[in-house]
């Protein structure tokens, strides 16, 4: 999958790839990596801005710790972060759901 | 930190643009990424030359941490809204005679000079591609800035009484707005 196309979706991945707990950027990486089965194709090193934004936003938080020897920043979701994923991931459910009905050709049931 | 040879030049030219703390994240995960490869069976310069292609080329992380530097998009909003608020302070000006106020009669072309100073970089810290000249350039606007907004409602307060009064407290609202906006920027941009 190509970088212009997960541009939008950028942000919630990041996010749910920080849902199980904290993680540090090359983790986060081979998240999306696992997640998408080696589908996602776009330079890693451009994953660690795209944390800073969401550290700049609120919804996540940066700490530094050393692992093994290594200095590592670790990145966790916070109560913003929650809530911001939870509403991602509910647009984009709703937004499959259209479109996947309108190929498909069937009308977009009618809410109650 | 990465290791001798080719990943040595590649964190060198990343530590050429960006702040040590960023260079010293992303070369973690270059080295973890170079491991990744070692692991799979690669020999070290061939896991080096992969990591180094799937962390991208070093211009390309430059131009995104760019994109989401503060003083970046402080500095292109600063661009936008500035001919709004110094629109308002033309309106006082021209309404109130205000080239009577002490200041500009004392250092005429002080904030001429301050404002074409501050705009250039502005335009520096909104389109320039070099991280180290954008941080520099975006902390030394906005510091203009703050400076401009406050010179200007200080002579708007010196200058006495205004005839379209409401026109000055709409302009001095507007720059005090501003000049918090760039004072706190510029704080975060300093403490980062």
């Amino acid at each position: 999958m190509r970088a212009e196309a997960l541009k939008g979706h950028l942000d919630a991945l990041l996010l749910a790839a920080l849902e199980g707990g904290p993680r540090h950027g090359y983790a986060v990486i081979e998240s999306l990596r696992e997640r998408s089965a080696g589908r996602l194709d776009l330079p890693t090193g451009t994953i660690y801005p795209a944390l800073r934004r969401l550290e700049q936003r609120g919804l996540i938080a940066g700490e530094w710790s050393v692992v093994g020897g290594r200095q590592r920043r670790e990145y966790r979701l916070t109560a913003a972060g929650v809530r911001a994923l939870e509403g991602k991931r509910a647009d984009w459910l709703e937004f499959t759901a259209v479109i996947s009905t309108a190929l498909g050709g069937e009308p977009w049931p009618a809410r109650a | 930190m990465a290791g001798p040879g080719l990943m040595a030049d590649y964190v060198a030219a990343l530590e050429a643009q960006l702040p040590a703390p960023v260079v010293r994240e992303l070369a973690a995960g270059l080295d973890e990424t170079r491991d990744r490869y070692v692991g799979e069976g690669l020999d070290a310069e061939a896991a080096a030359r992969a990591a180094m292609a799937e962390f991208g080329r070093p211009a390309e992380i430059v131009a995104a941490f760019l994109q989401v530097s503060p003083v970046r998009r402080a500095a292109r909003r600063l661009l936008v809204t500035g001919p709004l608020v110094g629109l308002c302070w033309v309106a006082v000006l021209v309404s109130d005679r205000s080239w009577t106020w002490p200041v500009p009669a004392l250092m005429p072309a002080a904030p001429g000079v301050v404002l074409a100073s501050t705009i250039a970089l502005l335009i520096v810290a909104s389109f320039g591609t070099r991280y180290r000249a954008v941080r520099r350039a975006g902390a030394a606007a906005l510091a203009g800035v703050a400076l401009l907004d406050a010179s200007l409602i200080v002579s708007a307060l010196l200058a006495g009484p205004a005839t379209a009064w409401w026109l000055v407290a709409v302009a001095a609202v507007a720059s005090a707005a501003r000049a918090g906006f760039s004072a706190r920027t510029l704080g975060r941009v300093r403490a980062a």
